[in-house]
């Protein structure tokens, strides 16, 4: 069948077969930023907003999602402009081999939104089911804290200076 | 302690006058090491390497554009994806395959079984070392005879990933069955099954008894170490050690997409730390010459070791020989589990014999190492448990290790970050800890006694002979270690905390390892300058997420004066990069480092030959800094920029700046770590919590320490996991239970500890720029640190892994 999808603004119709999730479908569309590392819900590789929700995209049912507003990694930051929560990643040296990173952003992105003030421990909550075996937590952590504080519960430049809010947009 | 030095010595010398055979040492192995003057930078005068540059790739990774294997797939539009049908028994022989049912679905393109035309039949090892491999060739593509639930049997390739599974459950495999062992202490007994017939394997290794199920039997000695166990001025202590089947859990799982390409060449895009030795074996297994084989490595989502190996390259590429079409196989998360790599699990057995006065007269360890089903990276793994840890103590005079490596049907094993030494340092850390805690002795001050210091002729890691020969030691930071991670940790003043029955406690452990295979190892990189005065370097070290690529740009253009993002760095493509064995070993920065260092001075010295004459300057007064070469004798300069194009477009003459360099050594050299772990323990339900781990580690000269501190962290990370979490468990027919990381424990965010990571810095003179490795030697240390911080708080100690409220629970009911 086919599915009618917004991803990251642009408009788009996706062929999908009865077991295809999300996190397929939208890797076959070309949005490789969406990242597979289980067979189902358990390490927060895959993870992309779907409505302003943070979902495992491996976890949705691709026809379920016909209609709906999909954000992924590219939608944050481009690596001329990036996110604060992506320089903030870069900064620290919170990325080795980075397969983890984008669904752990976009977590973090979700959680800074919320909570623009978040305490460490909150943070480690926020990401327990982001798995990632090369650098532990300990950077990814103390990148996050900084980037709260770089947005300060506003958006900023990707270069960490404030940035006016003209044209109104959010990031999620 | 008492200095033994003046006691008699074995040949009934004096130890304390030089032996002949150690003056000969002496030379063989000086002190001093003729190091280049530009090696021994002071840290302001390091432009690059020890400064924190922006990981190259980080903002293609931060959003999500980097490139790994899987995300080559949409590049070709005919894919096919492979499926593997594994055995279901754990020990028996396929009599038959039916493989017409698959063979009947719409889009599935071929069905191989262990007969088939294109699957190789010659014996392999999957393990990715040098050549001749030291592990035995006992493993077929697709195996008759499996001797594992999770062995392939049986391999499809189809139009998508769902019919590729469904096919591959539509094979129907007959067996029959064997009888089997899963219990390595089993293994052994006489009337155990047999794994492998004598005839089954090639390239059998030393000490290899296949009636016993025995891969492998490996023993080193230094001095005598019975004789001084029957000394009757000593106590003999000995203590027995479990540890876990860890997995790595490389976040991507292992992937490739195989394909023929337009002039007839097979290309590999995989996820692999070892890609010159990977076309080596492919074009062993399909009699292709190497030259017709290209490996090509893309980003790479963790390897840690489970890619050190060919562990699933050849299917994809029998499949797509098949059918003519691209193929790609991504391993299933529960595969990755079950029919992958891991950890050898062991049982290690520590004896000293020490003085009262804490004097160690002897020290041995024992190792039975698991290796599973077959014998891949079995016997180094097993010789690492020893000559790893032990040359830490590099003092004491009598010193033995023995391993025996055994077969049992369970899922295979392999190379894993830290390589045997994280099974030996809980071992001998653990035990040490005891020791001086019935003495009396500070565990401290115990181990500075007998630990390796500047100077020392380090003879045990030459034990066994070959890998890790004797070094001499040239740097040692392990005093600052301990220091400072006593002084992070708060050791000298611990407070109870408040609450009845709980108790605080601080243990601390050490470890070495080594810095890449001493006499075996090569690297090599080229650089070539475009006309710009930027540089292309081709380099066949490996990066597989640790920022190695960062740290190869940073020592080039530390060495030309340039700007690090005036080096593009194209790495690990067997078509158009120099030869590499690959990141295992932590020789990534020291061997392949150094090649990218020499490859830098030779097309400087081009460089400088150009601008000699461009300035009318003698080459003796140029030098290189922030895209310049400059006079310093006149303060005159031209631009790199200037020297590229007028190398190449010159009137008079004209050259193509190209460097080229390869490095491999003899040395190995240590880096060290002190561990500290600070745990609080319930007395009544044995319930622990880590509050906080602290590791420093003497890595040399930090190449870009933001990174390195990242390493520190994600090993010490690793290690702790293999202290709290089951790993992979298997039932009584030898199949891992653990199909998901919610099963195999994979600590969370909030699980984990703070992990504070300190950097010591000393200069190892062998190594570029003075640095040694860090990544693998804080894999080492967090299970003995929490068994000895566990034994400190409650009195208990706990000598198997995990360490569980149960188990110290147990214990303390005990007392
Ligand atoms: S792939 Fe979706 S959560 Fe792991
Ligand atoms: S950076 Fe590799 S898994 Fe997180």
């Amino acid at each position: 069948m086919e599915i009618q999808l917004t991803v990251n603004d642009d408009p788009t119709t996706a062929t999908v077969g009865p077991d295809d999730d999300l996190a397929t479908v939208l890797r076959r569309n070309g949005y490789t930023g969406v990242k597979c590392g289980c067979d189902g819900g358990v390490c927060g590789a895959s993870k992309v907003f779907v409505d302003g929700e943070v979902v495992m995209a491996c976890g949705v049912d691709a026809s379920e999602a016909d209609g709906a507003d999909v954000r992924t990694i590219a939608a944050l930051g481009t690596q001329d402009d990036l996110h604060p929560i992506q320089a903030a990643f870069v900064d620290h040296f919170a990325v080795q081999c980075g397969f983890c990173i984008p669904g752990m952003i976009i977590e973090a992105e979700s959680l800074l939104a919320e909570n623009p003030d978040p305490t460490e421990a909150e943070v480690r909550e926020a990401i327990d089911d982001n798995r990632c075996r090369c650098t532990g937590y300990q950077k990814p952590v103390e990148a996050i804290l900084d980037a709260a504080d770089r947005m300060d519960g506003g958006r900023v430049a990707a270069d960490g200076g404030a940035r006016p809010d003209e044209e109104g947009e959010t990031h999620e | 302690m008492s200095d033994d030095r003046t006691d008699p010595a074995p040949d009934g010398g004096t130890a304390s006058q030089p032996a002949t055979d150690e003056r000969e040492a002496f030379e063989e192995h000086p002190l001093e090491w003729d190091e280049p003057a530009n090696n021994d930078k002071a840290p302001e005068e390091r432009d690059s390497v020890s400064q924190p540059a922006e990981k190259y790739d980080d903002r293609k990774l931060v959003t999500g554009q980097a490139k790994y294997t899987a995300d080559y797939g949409e590049r070709f539009p005919d894919l096919a994806h492979a499926a593997v049908v594994r055995s279901e028994v754990p020990h028996g022989r396929v009599t038959d395959v039916d493989t017409d049912a698959a063979e009947a679905m719409d889009d599935v393109h071929a069905v191989l079984t262990p007969w088939s035309e294109a699957v190789p039949d010659a014996k392999y090892t999957s393990a990715g070392q040098s050549y001749p491999e030291p592990s035995p060739w006992d493993m077929n593509v697709l195996n008759e005879h499996v001797r594992y639930v999770g062995d392939p049997v049986a391999a499809v390739a189809a139009e998508d990933p769902d019919t590729a599974a469904a096919a591959a459950d539509a094979v129907d495999v007959e067996y029959e069955e064997h009888d089997h062992v899963v219990d390595p202490e089993e293994a052994f007994d006489a009337d155990a099954p047999q794994l492998f017939a004598e005839s089954e394997v090639e390239n059998g290794i030393v000490g290899h008894d296949y009636e016993r199920n025995r891969m492998a039997h490996i023993d080193g000695e230094v001095g005598d170490v019975e004789a001084a166990l029957a000394r009757d001025d000593v106590h003999v202590h000995e203590t027995e050690w479990e540890t876990i089947r860890q997995s790595h859990a490389q976040i991507e799982k292992h992937t490739t997409l195989a394909y023929t390409d337009e002039d007839d060449r097979q290309v590999v895009i995989t996820s692999t730390q070892v890609p010159n030795h990977t076309r080596r074996q492919l074009a062993h297994l399909f009699d292709v010459p190497i030259r017709d084989i290209r490996v090509k490595k893309p980003r790479v989502g963790g390897g840690f070791g489970g890619k050190q190996a060919m562990v699933v390259e050849p299917i994809p590429m029998a499949l797509s020989l098949a059918t003519d079409r691209p193929v790609m196989y991504e391993a299933s998360r529960e595969e990755e589990f079950g029919a992958m790599r891991s950890r050898h699990p062991m049982q290690v057995r520590a004896r000293t014999a020490v003085t009262d006065d804490g004097d160690i007269a002897a020290m041995e360890l024992y190792a039975l190492s698991n290796t599973g089903a077959y014998g891949s990276h079995g016997m180094t793994v097993a010789g690492n448990v020893g000559s790893k840890p032990m040359p830490l103590y590099s003092k004491v005079p009598n010193v033995r290790f023995e391993a025996d490596i055994v077969h049992t049907n369970t899922p295979q094993t392999g190379a894993m970050r830290g390589y045997g030494a994280p099974q030996g340092t809980l071992a001998l850390e653990g035990h040490l800890d005891e020791v001086a805690r019935d003495l009396g002795l500070d565990p401290v001050e115990f181990r500075r006694e007998h630990y390796m210091e500047v100077g020392d002729l380090d003879e045990i890691a030459g034990m066994m002979g070959g890998e890790g020969a004797e070094r001499r030691i040239r740097s040692c930071g392990l005093d600052e270690c301990v220091e400072r991670g006593k002084e992070a940790i708060g050791w000298d003043d611990v407070d109870q905390p408040d609450e009845d029955g709980r108790h605080r406690g601080i243990g601390m452990a050490l470890s070495a390892q080594g810095t890449g295979v001493a006499g075996d190892e090569l690297g090599a990189a080229q650089i070539m300058m475009n006309e710009d005065g930027s540089f292309h370097l081709q380099v066949g070290g490996v990066d597989i997420g640790t920022g190695a690529d960062t740290a190869f740009i940073q020592i080039a253009a530390e060495v030309l004066g340039c700007d690090e993002d005036d080096v593009v760095v194209k790495s690990s493509d067997t078509d158009n990069t120099p030869f590499d064995y690959g990141a295992y070993a932590s020789s990534t920065t020291y061997i392949s480092g150094m090649a990218v260092k020499k490859a830098a001075e030779d097309a400087k010295e081009r460089i400088l030959d150009w601008a000699s004459r461009m300035l009318d300057e003698p080459v003796e007064n140029l030098e290189t800094a922030d895209g310049e070469v400059y006079s310093e004798a006149t303060g005159d300069s031209v631009t790199l920029e200037d020297v590229g194009y007028e190398s190449v477009y010159g009137h008079d003459d004209r050259e193509h700046i190209l460097g080229k360099g390869t490095h491999s050594t003899e040395e190995s050299p240590p880096p060290f770590a002190a561990q500290f772990a600070d745990v609080t323990v319930d007395e009544e339900t044995g319930e622990f919590e880590v509050n906080k781990l602290v590791v420093a580690v003497d890595c040399g000269v930090a190449i870009n320490p933001g990174m390195a501190e990242g390493q520190v962290e994600g090993a010490n990370h690793m290690s702790y996991e293999m202290a709290v979490s089951e790993g992979i468990t298997v039932d009584g027919d030898g199949r891992a239970e653990v199909s998901d990381f919610d099963e195999y424990g994979l600590p969370s965010a909030s699980e984990t500890p703070p992990i504070e990571s300190i950097l010591v810095e000393t200069h190892e003179p062998t190594g570029p720029f003075g640095a040694k490795s860090v990544a693998e030697v804080p894999t080492n240390t967090v299970p003995p640190a929490i068994s000895n911080a566990v034994r400190e708080a409650v009195g208990v100690r706990i000598n198997e892994m995990p360490i569980t409220a149960e188990k110290i629970r147990a214990k303390l009911d005990e007392e």
